[in-house]
């Protein structure tokens, strides 16, 4: 007992009855639980639509059928097959596929869920380290001296092109949806 | 501005309108007690998703909302090793002084170099909208600024070093 600092617990994880351990799963929706076979058969099945040309169809299967419940691993691969149906199309169809996509049935879900899948892109990005950046800018120089770079406003490089595809995504589809749906992505507890 | 920079902005921006919609909400932990949910994490069905708005690796804005308060943590630019120093002294310099920014966050959260936290307070007795454009202004300042200091750092070491080395000519 002596070598617990009993200033440091945390007394409300304690207490059963405190707002500290309220129990999130009843603020979840019922979701199905997916395996991650399944997913992978899925994203197959959506990898064939897109190379036959059919991008749209592709993408609507691929947001129709997100697995919320999956696995980490599940997740990944949907959002891997997501991302190849957004990369695939051009800046020049996306305002004219999104208006499609949210005359649907279910298009407000629809728009939501891929909202959802273009944060989940952003986010990506903050994962990977990026303390290489020191290094590469210094050119050592036969003097002894070394030259620093200049600033390079481009931000072609560290994944900046995958980020910009993301970002006309989802500046498109706020210009259609509004700020709404990013509300809804904050407040849904189903992540995808 | 820069062709790349335009979607990163309206995307904060539109991310920070979605996620300024505060309200009062007293602490459920102790009574008469208000805090901001996001820093005293104290019940977790108040606390939202966090997002993240990225234009590449080393620029990034994230946007942690909850019931009454957000917290916004910037990422900005550093290329090479002057620029790392130099952004570390500037966001020091201006973390010091954050009560005189009001929503400016003493400390950064871990992994960004500057934070803002921004409370139902804040949002009831100034304006929304200039709220969010305090934001993206700062954002679009603070790489110009931090780009100009690089310069003139430059420029005064050029002249240091020259004005040295003149006696051995």
């Amino acid at each position: 007992m002596a070598n617990i600092n009993w200033r440091t617990i945390n007394i409300d994880a304690l207490d059963p009855e405190s707002s500290y351990n309220f129990d999130l799963s009843t603020l979840t929706p019922a979701v199905l639980p997916v395996s991650t076979q399944d997913v992978q058969t899925l994203s197959g099945q959506i990898r064939q639509l897109l190379r036959g040309g059919n991008a749209e169809g592709a993408l609507q299967g691929a947001l129709e059928n997100a697995p919320y419940g999956a696995d980490e691993q599940g997740k990944a691969a949907h959002f891997s097959a997501v991302t190849e149906c957004l990369n695939q199309i051009r800046q020049a169809e996306m305002t004219p596929l999104l208006q499609r996509l949210y005359k649907t049935e279910a298009g407000s879900e629809l728009c939501d869920t891929l909202m959802k899948y273009l944060y989940k892109g952003m986010s990506q990005g903050a994962n990977t380290p990026s303390n290489h950046a020191s290094a590469k800018n210094v050119t050592p120089q036969a003097t002894g001296f070394s030259q620093a770079g200049g600033r390079s406003f481009g931000g072609g490089e560290g994944g900046g092109q995958a980020m910009s595809v993301f970002l006309s995504w989802h500046e498109k589809l706020v210009e259609m949806v509004g700020p709404g749906s990013i509300v809804r992505v904050m407040s849904d507890r189903r992540t995808v | 501005m820069s062709q790349s920079l335009r979607p990163y902005l309206s995307c904060v921006r539109s991310t920070l309108t979605a996620a300024l919609s505060l309200s009062n909400f007293a602490s459920q932990a102790s009574e008469r007690h208000n805090v901001p949910e996001i820093e005293a994490a104290t019940s977790p069905e108040l606390l939202l998703n966090p997002l993240v708005v990225s234009r590449n690796q080393d620029e990034r804005v994230l946007v942690e909302p909850s019931v009454n308060s957000v917290r916004v943590s910037i990422r900005i630019k550093q290329a090479d090793e002057i620029e790392g120093i130099l952004v570390h002294k500037f966001m020091r310099f201006l973390s010091q002084r954050a009560e005189a920014f009001f929503v400016l966050r003493r400390k950064a959260v871990a992994g960004y170099d500057i934070s803002f936290l921004i409370t139902n307070f804040h949002t009831e007795e100034m304006l929304k909208h200039k709220l969010v454009d305090f934001i993206i202004q700062f954002m679009e300042e603070v790489d110009k600024e931090i780009s100009e200091m690089k310069l003139f750092l430059n420029a005064r070491a050029r002249f240091v070093a020259e004005s040295f080395l003149t006696p051995f000519d």
